[in-house]
């Protein structure tokens, strides 16, 4: 897992496990902390994050993998 | 990563269906190795559902690991420091949250049957049962609000007055 940092960071998630959707929507909610690019990797969707906002409290790359995890299950849910 | 966070990992084999595969009590962190066959996604995603509020969850996959079969990792990270016996409770917490899912799986699986019946009864009574709407009948009858055909309306008096003349006219 990443830790909050001013530098460009990539958390790799896997897509047998993380949705794309729910990525994005995750990537929308933290639009205004730092900026996000996705793309296939393999397995993964690697996601680039960058711009992140020193001054934010808390591990925003940690809470967007969070994020991230909520809205595919929350879809997953609703897909049954 | 430190040497002193270093020397705080303790790998652990894993030893059963659930075992903690890494503890770093420096960075806060423990993950957990799921055998795939043992516990299915859904069992994951309902206990990481559970931790979200307390701790940072990222899932992975190891396809074919160093024992041929493939395995979810959970990587669990407090969101305050913990100690490493904390952690250590945090992911037991977490192996029962995982049985915990997988035992109220089961049980809807076993009583999906009943449920479903249980609901088609459920709606059904509800569409048989009296609805508002078939009190909102506006089906016109022809009669004005002043019309008295039963007579309700009459006086007490006019009704006995009557009678009484009649009857004072028999005798």
């Amino acid at each position: 897992m990443t830790t909050t940092s001013p530098t460009p960071q990539t958390v790799q998630l896997h897509r047998a496990l993380y949705m794309q959707q729910a990525i994005k929507e995750a990537a929308e909610t933290f639009a205004d902390f730092a900026s996000f690019k996705i793309r296939r990797d393999g397995a993964y969707y690697a996601v680039d994050i960058s711009d992140i906002d020193a001054d934010t409290d808390g591990d925003v790359v940690a809470e967007f993998c969070n994020f991230a995890l909520h809205h595919t299950i929350q879809r997953k849910k609703k897909r049954l | 990563m430190a040497e002193s966070a270093k020397s705080a990992t303790a790998k652990a084999e894993a030893k059963g269906d659930t075992a903690i595969e890494t503890l770093d009590a420096a960075q806060h962190r423990v993950t957990l190795s799921l055998e795939i066959g043992l516990y299915p996604i859904d069992v994951v995603y309902g206990a990481a559902y559970v931790f979200l509020d307390r701790c940072y969850v990222l899932l992975d996959k190891q396809e074919g690991g160093a024992k041929g079969t493939s395995r979810y990792l959970v990587h669990l990270r407090a969101k305050g420091p913990l100690s490493a016996e904390q952690l250590g409770a945090m992911s037991g917490e977490f192996s029962n949250e995982l049985l915990s899912q997988a035992l109220r799986r089961k049980i809807v699986k076993a009583n999906q049957k009943i449920i479903e019946e249980i609901t088609t009864q459920a709606i059904a009574g509800a569409a048989g049962g009296t609805l508002p709407s078939d009190f909102l009948d506006s089906g016109d009858d022809g009669m004005d609000f002043l019309d008295d055909p039963l007579g309700i309306a009459v006086p007490w008096e006019d009704k006995f007055k009557k009678k009484k003349d009649g009857e004072g006219a028999d005798q």
